[in-house]
């Protein structure tokens, strides 16, 4: 296996006037390609952050973040753009999906935007996707018209999409009932199965569980590391580092 | 501090960006609000304002040489109609030469102080100096023959010895008539000037200006004085009505255009504030529900609002006022010049009121309107999806731009046109008006340069005029059937009529080559030479309440009782007197009166005249009282009235860009969750931009369908109705195809200019910021 992610020393500030607040202070890790990694920690510990700056949202203060090929710490808002529509795919707690654009509207929009494939090859893979995650019949509808774990489900086809050699997901299940996380988690699981990595955020033992490695992060420290292990104990955990 | 005064303080402050951009527009507006009152008030009644602060004369005579005495002059005084009188003028009749050019003048004694009577305005440069051998000229002078302060005229002295004098002001005064004055320009001098010059007073002419008790008492006064001794005393006098009317005539075009465009002006600031105000404060629709959620009352949440807005509109009024009062003597001072009146400072009571009460009172309704509206909206509602839920649905256009394989941005771009309906209603109602004040002002300078390049429209179907007095009407005819380089030419008598109901108007009893010139007939037809048939000016019909085809009996001659009936057989564009004057055949009245053989003379000329060539051989003579007029030296100038509309417009589409930045602004914060989600998929900053660009040009698209016709529309009715008002007859907009034309990528480049910013803000927002705040 190959380090997909490579994050060293990496720290985040934020000032807003005279405050300041250090979201970051100086983590390394890395992240093989083909893993499935979930961070947890408390709110405000920083694991959202670091996401961010793994995905090129935002920039770090200092240190540096490698992904694949990529220096992300060097790079221009559009070849951060670029890099993010077609290495990296993005899932949220709240879906984030374009309310008035259909269903395949909204899973295609990364690869029109991207531009580099044809049409009715976009609109194959599109319709692939929808397919394998169970809401093919959806496709024209209109994300209002679905339930939370239809939407996530889209926002998942959405990522993957571009065939991104990273899924980004930020607490997937926190706005889903049990059986629909379940459910996402579930399909997070098969696609990593197949070599796709992914770096989940959660505060949720449960979902962490799915994964294969934890990483713990506190005040914005990545403070342990744990490789597999059932809810209990990555609860446990949780509760011995606070 | 109180919790409405801390969230007021706390909006104005924390959306630092939109309360300077919303201050910004409402400065703007003001500065136009103030600049179309400064135009109206200058614009109010120009010549009676002049004639009422120069003191004029009502009634000015011109003496027969050797008849009169004066022991006469004083009697003349002493009428009781008389209320003062500027004494006993000297004048001679007499020529200046500068370059290669000769100008028959009047050199008029004007005295070192300035009289009670009929004081001049100085223009430009200074009064003359006692004793000193200089002289002013009337502004008619300088217009006719483009001289200025400082160029020399020569003066041949009665000994044969060219006199060569500085010109050292340029000066106006309210009873020269230049629409029909008998004399040639005034050129004024002192009396000790004038000595030198020309030693013998017995040649000097005497005139006099008597300011009446009554003004309207001329022809009292007049019917007087003639009765005074058997001798006739006057050779000639000048009405104040006749002077009047000629500088309304010169006034209209600029009353009309002007008053027009201040009209729309005053319309555009109201309707841009209602927009924008409403606009913004129901983008804050969502958080007016979170303040309900935490306890604030309705009237709370109104105070809120209308407090911020009152701070700031009085900081936009205060700074569009300092702004329309530091740019109104631009345009005014030339304006106010050309129109022969005073200047009058945009700074004064009634402008701070209106001003300070108009603007800050739209805002102040715009914003309680949107507040309440705000305030009665359910809470949940509220919070979720704020003043408009999105449209769930995919606009069509961009639905058939994706089929048609046009790059995402674009698809967005279209899409967010109708995200949001009403925001895009209320931003393209704005951009239709910068549209409409485009249409409207290049409409104007268009319809103006059309009048301005054929004066026919205006009435004015002549190239040159030549007035005579002593020569005889067969001499004058004769001569100008000889004159090389005129074509045609038509003489004219100007009558005094009365209708039956005792109605007083003046009659153009015209006869010659008439089908040679182009009158402009704008309804009917024009007279059958020879018939009792006549056409009228639109003010005539407005005012008598008549129409085409009916008939007009008119008292000639109110001692012998005369009458004489006119069949209306059409309506065109008479310039003098409000357009209420008749046209008719000489023929059909000079077998009713005595002495009706023309006095003036209308030329065409071939397009290859000389007009000094002609000049000459019409004038030959040193004391030729026939005078050749150009009428390039009639038509009013109208540059100035081209400039000034410039301004304005060029201020009202700067008030669209800033509008159109304003909504596009707001439109990116509402639309904020969207950009981040697709800036977090990929979406480029370049992208970003494009995709606002294509809603700012849709929306400007849509805006140039709906304002171009509609500014037509309001354009045409507003100039129709103030020229109503002067009686200028039906004013044809002047708009071409290509101007209309290349205004579309205009008004498209000014909706995308407006885009740019709030584009370019979006394009580099955090993303992580937009996906933590939303």
């Amino acid at each position: 296996m190959t380090t997909l992610i490579r994050v060293s020393d990496l720290k985040k500030t934020y000032q807003t006037g005279s405050v300041r607040f250090e979201a970051l202070r100086g983590i390394s890790l890395d992240v093989q390609s083909g893993d499935f990694s979930a961070i947890m920690g408390q709110s405000g510990s920083g694991k959202s952050t670091l996401m961010h700056i793994v995905g090129g949202l935002d920039k770090p203060t200092s240190g540096s973040v490698r992904v694949g090929e990529h220096t992300l710490e060097t790079m221009s808002e559009t070849q951060l753009a670029i890099f993010r529509r077609s290495q990296v795919g993005f899932v949220f707690q709240f879906f984030n999906l374009v309310e008035n654009l259909s269903v395949q509207a909204n899973v295609e929009l990364p690869a029109l935007l991207a531009g580099g494939w044809n049409r009715r090859e976009i609109r194959k893979r599109s319709a692939e996707l929808l397919e394998r995650l169970g809401i093919a019949s959806q496709a024209g509808k209109h994300p209002w018209e679905l339930s939370g774990g239809q939407q996530q489900r889209v926002a998942i086809a959405r990522a993957f999409i571009n065939q991104p050699m990273l899924l980004l997901a930020d607490e997937p299940t926190g706005n889903l009932d049990s059986a629909s996380g379940d459910e996402v988690l579930k399909i997070l699981k098969e696609f990593n199965q197949q070599g796709q990595t992914i770096l989940m955020v959660t505060h949720s033992a449960q979902a962490a569980a799915w994964a294969k490695t934890v990483l713990f992060i506190q005040d914005g420290l990545l403070v342990d590391r744990m490789d597999g292990g059932d809810e209990k104990s990555i609860a446990q955990r949780l509760v011995d580092l606070r | 501090m109180s919790a409405v005064w801390q969230k007021i303080w706390a909006d104005l402050l924390h959306r630092r960006m939109v309360s300077l951009l919303i201050i910004g527009t409402i400065a703007a507006a003001a500065a136009l609000f103030t600049l179309a009152l400064t135009t109206l008030f200058n614009l109010e009644a120009p010549y009676d304002k002049s004639h009422a602060e120069l003191n004029g004369a009502h009634l000015w005579l011109h003496f027969k040489p050797q008849r009169v005495r004066a022991m006469d002059i004083r009697q003349i005084e002493e009428l009781p109609e008389v209320a003062a009188s500027t004494g006993r003028q000297y004048s001679y009749s007499s020529q200046v030469y500068f370059e290669d050019t000769r100008a028959p003048v009047s050199l008029r004694v004007t005295p070192i102080e300035p009289p009670r009577v009929n004081r001049l305005r100085l223009l430009s440069g200074r009064f003359i100096q006692p004793e000193a051998d200089e002289v002013l000229i009337s502004r008619d002078m300088r217009d006719i023959y483009q001289l200025s302060v400082g160029q020399f005229v020569e003066i041949t002295r009665s000994d044969g010895q060219r006199v060569e004098l500085p010109i050292v002001g340029i000066v106006y005064d309210p009873m020269y008539d230049s629409y029909r004055a008998s004399l040639p320009p005034y050129v004024y001098v002192s009396e000790h000037l004038l000595f030198s010059l020309f030693p013998d007073k017995s040649a000097w002419e005497w005139s006099l200006g008597l300011r009446l008790k009554d003004p309207e008492s001329v022809a009292v006064v007049v019917d007087k004085i003639q009765s005074m001794r058997n001798l006739e005393l006057v050779n000639d006098y000048t009405d104040w009505h006749d002077v009047r009317s000629s500088a309304i005539f010169d006034a209209q075009m600029a009353f009309i255009f002007l008053s027009a465009f201040s009209f729309f002006a005053i319309l555009a600031t109201v309707l841009i504030i209602v927009s924008i105000i409403s606009s913004t404060v129901l983008a804050q629709i969502k958080q007016i529900g979170t303040l309900k959620a935490i306890g604030f009352t309705g009237r709370q949440i109104l105070s809120v609002y209308v407090g911020q807005y009152v701070f700031m509109s009085l900081v936009g009024t205060a700074l569009g006022y300092t702004l329309g009062l530091a740019m109104a003597p631009l345009p005014m001072r030339t304006i106010t010049m050309s129109l022969n009146t005073s200047y009058q400072p945009p700074f004064n009571g009634w402008s701070l009121m209106a001003v300070f009460l108009v603007i800050p009172g739209i805002t102040i309704l715009s914003a309680l309107g949107a507040a309440y509206r705000g305030a009665r909206v359910n809470i949940i509602k509220a919070i979720a999806i704020g003043a408009e839920a999105p449209a769930r649905k995919t606009f069509w256009l961009a639905r058939l731009a994706e089929r048609m394989g046009a790059p995402m941005p674009f698809v967005l771009g279209f899409n967010d046109v109708f995200v949001k309906p009403f925001r895009s209603l209320l931003a393209m109602v704005n951009l239709t008006i910068g549209v409409m004040g485009m249409v409207f002002g290049l409409a104007l300078t268009g319809t103006i340069e059309t009048y301005r390049q054929n004066p026919a429209l205006l009435g004015i179907v002549y190239d040159a005029i030549v007035t005579r007095q002593e020569t005889s009407d067969i001499r004058t005819q004769r001569l100008l059937a000889q004159t090389p380089g005129v074509e045609a030419f038509y003489g004219e008598t100007l009558l005094e009529a009365e209708t039956l109901n005792g109605q007083s108007l003046n009659l153009r009893a015209v006869e010659g080559q008439l089908s040679a010139f182009p009158f402009v007939v704008e309804d009917g037809r024009f007279f059958q030479p020879g018939s009792n048939e006549a056409m009228a000016g639109k003010g005539l019909l407005d005012w008598l309440g008549l129409k085409v085809g009916d008939s007009i009996t008119l008292i000639l001659d109110k001692d012998k009782g005369t009458k004489v009936t006119f069949q209306i057989v059409g309506e065109y564009p008479e310039p003098a007197d409000a357009g209420q004057r008749l046209m008719v055949n000489l023929s059909s009245v000079s077998p009713l009166l005595k002495h009706t053989n023309p006095g003036t003379y209308y030329l065409k000329l071939v397009q290859s005249a000389k007009p000094d060539e002609i000049r000459s051989f019409i004038a030959p003579r040193r004391d030729s009282d026939l005078n050749f007029t150009l009428l390039e030296d009639i038509v009013p100038d109208t540059n100035y009235l081209q400039l000034a509309i410039f301004m304005l417009a060029a201020i009202l589409i700067g008030i669209a860009i800033v509008n159109i930045l304003i909504m596009s602004l707001l439109s990116a914060q509402e639309n904020l969750r969207v950009v981040g989600i697709i800036k977090t998929i990929g979406m480029t900053p370049a992208q970003v931009v494009i995709m606002f660009s294509t809603t700012a040009a849709f929306l400007g698209l849509l805006a140039i369908v709906a304002g171009i016709p509609a500014g037509l529309v309001l354009t045409r009715n507003l100039l129709n109705f103030m020229a109503s008002f002067t009686g200028f007859g039906r004013i044809a907009i002047s708009l071409d195809t290509l101007t209309i034309i290349g205004l579309i990528p205009f008004a498209l480049f000014i909706s995308i200019l407006g885009s740019f910013l709030p584009a370019r803000w979006a394009a580099h927002l955090q993303i992580v910021e937009v996906l933590r705040r939303e």
